[in-house]
């Protein structure tokens, strides 16, 4: 009688790199999460792309034992699109900040959304940056004093949870660092949702933002009777405040690696000197537009 | 009247007014009769309306540059004649719309009206049929059998016998109005051969010669004059199973080309130079994180938005340099559209091997001229694969220093390959290192990797005396001119020879030297206003050069280049 091979374990994720992270920061408990949805899914690490940005978290793919892109600041998203795009076999996820994702990088995060990548877009969201050492990032609250804000935060926080769905992600939930439970299950969710999948995920900056305390006493679940797969409600519910775990939005939409694989088996099949053929000055050319 | 070996013919008017698509015509049916032609347009930034301007050139051998008196003018429009007067040959023809121009006396005597408007919408049945007359008379005048224009027209409008007709009905009576200056500029005729050339630009022949060399994923912003690499692949790379996307901005294509790189696809981007400088970060980071990939810079004139829609060559030192700290990447300036396409299989090639971001520089006159090259042999085409970390046995180091420098890379899929690409320095493992040795370490590895590129494997262009008395040394799309040039001046019995160094970056400072050892002058014309290339030939050969440069926006012809040469006051 075979067994089935042993499942893998949370450990084997670890790379064997001691996070850099300071001590009690959320980053741990998002970290922790991330292994064992690893492990509840089975991840193949040979298969496993983990990408990030820049930032605290996004020094993330370090700590993993899978294939890691520890890209630029706020550019994680077309990175992991070139990677999904590339070779759809395999599981992709991107990581970062808040300041990553939705300041420099916020340019990218509609885009990966209303395409429909399917990837898993998980964002440690500490308001504030923390490795610059405090300054206001674009999820701080309005009136805030950091080292940039002398006299306060004149700005509005960015919802990320709106932005999401307004953007056309197709699965869209909220977890917290501190909850490990909850946001390992909103990971396996997210990695086996097919489409681009965002999680906030609350995860305090203890040296320079620390809402842990407060944020413990606001959070509350999702109530069980939310139609996930009513947008407008998900709007209302993201537009009510942002404390709410869980997830607030899914819907189940056709991926753009499927629509270009579509798109492939559509095409008639050709080589380059079929293309060259196209050019050929005998026979090819016709009047119009020069011969693509 | 002898026949010409080539003739230079100028079509201008208002944008939207079948300048182009007259262009287009006579130089698409100039190579189905067995005609090399090259083209050259310029047209103004806006959408519709302004001035534009299509030269085609043929004859009956290969042909290397534009031209630059013009033999046979065209007339759409008054501007038309304001404009383009002045670039007249002395024995140049003019054909004009009577209803739209007047000449003036001094050239009525080789100035024929032509009923444009009238006959197009009396013969032709529309005034779209205005090029069709105008393409006619040209024909007349040149000597040229319509014959393959009506093929064209036939193949073009297979479906809608009417309108064929109708256009074909307004070609020849194009033909019968220029009746008195037919054949005043009579072509020889081409020399029959079995060879199937092809015609198309050199944005078109990256594109395809990117396809040879195994692209499978492009990501492009839309920039002119780049575009029409991002069109065509659009429409093709599906049918050889790969994708193209049209990303948010230029740093999307160049992230999402990285991440496709990384997973192990041959991957492209193209731009211009505004969108190279949002590129750069990531340029840097490829560098780094020793990712393949290939950026094709077709360059406009700068700087910033600059002159979206002419030429120059004035990105060299941002394609070399560009970036923070000092990045590695091979630089590589074709010649000719032909060039175009084996420098983009050349790039691909040097992009796997070395794991280095690669730069194809062209520019907006190279990337849109239309020329009659040799038919590419793709069995000629080989190809090259990066190193990868396939059956590696533990203790995988990604960034390994290698006797060649060039170490493994690991590709998502591979068992025991995996590692995290960083721009961040780091070891062999590719974990964070910031040790003086480390960083010593990488990047004398990061750039030790690229010497064969400098003196060795590469291909490069020299034309002319070998030893010459006159060296010029260019780059890019100002070859065809100098070779030209270097025709007539050894006509006039001066030593003249010209060196073009394909790969800049790394520089072949070697056999820079070697070529110029005997000259008495080392002359660098280039289309920029700051004479970047001179300044790299002083910088790296340490030679005293004249410096030519010029930033007009327009390419060199050979008359240029000629006045260079002779060191003549330009005429």
């Amino acid at each position: 009688m075979s067994t089935a091979p042993a499942k893998r374990k949370p450990a084997d994720y670890k790379s064997g790199l001691k996070p850099i992270w300071c001590p009690g920061c959320g980053d741990f408990g998002v970290l922790a999460s991330l292994y064992r949805a690893f492990a509840e899914l089975d991840l193949d690490p040979a298969r496993t792309v983990v990408v990030s940005g820049i930032g605290c978290s996004s020094r993330l793919p370090g700590f993993v034992s899978t294939y890691g892109f520890h890209s630029l600041h706020g550019r994680p998203l077309p990175v992991a699109m070139g990677v999904k795009l590339a070779n759809p076999e395999l599981d992709v996820i991107a990581v970062g900040g808040d300041g990553d994702g939705f300041a420099i990088g916020a340019g990218h995060f509609p885009h990966a959304a209303r395409r429909n990548v399917d990837i898993t877009y998980l964002v440690m969201d500490n308001e504030i940056y923390g490795l610059t050492k405090g300054q206001v990032s674009p999820t701080s609250l309005t009136d805030q004093r950091a080292p940039s804000t002398p006299w306060g935060n004149l700005e509005t926080p960015l919802n990320t949870l709106a932005f999401a769905v307004a953007s056309g992600a197709s699965f869209v939930a909220r977890g917290a660092s501190f909850n490990t439970k909850a946001l390992t299950e909103l990971i396996v969710q997210a990695m086996e949702h097919r489409g681009f999948s965002y999680i906030d995920a609350l995860s305090p900056c203890v040296m320079f933002n620390n809402h842990q305390e407060e944020w413990k006493e606001l959070v509350t679940d999702v109530a069980p009777d939310h139609d996930v797969h009513d947008k407008a409600a998900a709007f209302d519910l993201a537009l009510k405040g942002g404390f709410k775990l869980g997830i607030i939005y899914r819907e189940q939409r056709e991926t753009l690696g499927q629509k270009y694989q579509a798109l492939v088996e559509a095409s008639k099949a050709s080589d380059v000197d079929a293309m060259l053929d196209a050019f050929s000055a005998r026979k090819g050319a016709a009047i119009g537009k020069p011969t693509a | 009247m002898t026949a010409r070996s080539s003739v230079v013919i100028r079509l201008a008017g208002e944008s939207g007014e079948g300048v182009i698509s007259s262009g287009d015509i006579l130089t698409q049916a100039a190579a189905r009769g067995g005609y090399w032609t090259q083209t050259f347009r310029t047209y103004p930034a806006e959408i519709k309306g302004g001035p534009c301007m299509y030269q085609v050139r043929m004859g009956g051998e290969r042909i290397y540059s534009h031209g630059k008196r013009v033999d046979l003018l065209v007339c759409f429009n008054q501007e038309a004649w304001d404009l383009h007067w002045d670039s007249l040959a002395p024995d140049g023809v003019i054909l004009y719309d009577q209803t739209a121009v007047e000449i003036p006396e001094a050239y009525a005597a080789r100035a024929r009206p032509v009923r444009m408007e009238q006959l197009a919408r009396e013969i032709g049945g529309s005034l779209r049929a205005k090029n069709m007359v105008a393409v006619g008379a040209v024909a007349g005048v040149i000597s040229f059998t319509t014959t393959p224009i009506e093929e064209l027209v036939l193949r073009r409008y297979a479906h809608k016998q009417g309108v064929a007709d109708a256009n074909i009905a307004a070609l020849r009576a194009g033909g019968d109005e220029g009746a008195d200056l037919r054949g005043s500029l009579a072509i020889v005729d081409p020399v029959e051969v079995e060879e199937d050339r092809i015609l198309l630009s050199g944005n078109q022949a990256i594109a395809v010669g990117a396809v040879a060399a195994g692209l499978r994923y492009f990501a492009g912003y839309p920039i002119t004059p780049a575009s029409d690499i991002l069109e065509w692949l659009s429409a093709k790379l599906p049918q050889v199973g790969g994708i193209t996307i049209q990303c948010e901005d230029e740093i999307a294509s160049i992230s999402s080309v990285l991440g496709a790189s990384y997973a192990g696809a041959k991957a492209m981007t193209a731009t211009s130079g505004p969108g190279l400088s949002l590129m750069t970060e990531m340029l840097g980071y490829a560098g780094t994180a020793e990712i393949p990939c290939v950026i094709v810079d077709a360059q406009r004139g700068g700087p910033s938005t600059g002159l979206p829609t002419k030429t120059e060559q004035s990105d060299l030192q941002h394609a070399l340099y560009g970036g923070h700290g000092e990045a590695p990447r091979v630089v590589i300036a074709p010649t000719t559209v032909e060039d175009c396409f084996w420098s983009a299989i050349d790039a691909f090639n040097y992009s796997e091997r070395y794991q280095v971001p690669v730069i194809l520089l062209t520019d907006q006159g190279l990337a849109t001229r239309m020329e009659v090259i040799h038919r590419p042999d793709t069995s000629a085409v080989e190809l090259w694969q990066r190193a990868t970390a396939a059956g590696v046995q533990g203790g995988y180091r990604r960034y390994e220093l290698t006797p060649d420098s060039v170490s493994p890379m690991g590709i998502p899929g591979q068992e025991g390959g995996q590692y995290v690409a960083t721009g961040i320095e780091h070891d062999e493992h590719g974990h964070p290192a910031y040790t003086p040795e480390n960083h010593v370490a990488m990047q004398t590895k990061r750039w030790a990797k690229l010497e064969p590129l400098r003196n060795g494997i590469v291909r490069h262009e020299s034309y002319g005396d070998e030893r010459p008395d006159i060296a010029i040394i260019g780059f890019g799309s100002t070859y065809g001119a100098v070779r030209e040039a270097i025709d007539l001046a050894r006509a006039e019995g001066l030593s003249v020879g010209a060196f073009y160094p394909r790969v800049l970056g790394p520089f072949p400072a070697e056999r820079v030297e070697a070529f110029c050892a005997g000259a008495r002058r080392v002359v660098v014309p280039e289309v920029n206003f700051t004479g970047q290339l001179a300044r790299l030939v002083r910088g790296e050969c340490g030679l005293r050069v004249e410096s030519h440069a010029k930033c007009d926006g327009l390419p060199f012809t050979a008359e240029d280049v000629l006045d260079v040469i002779t060191e003549r006051t330009p005429a």
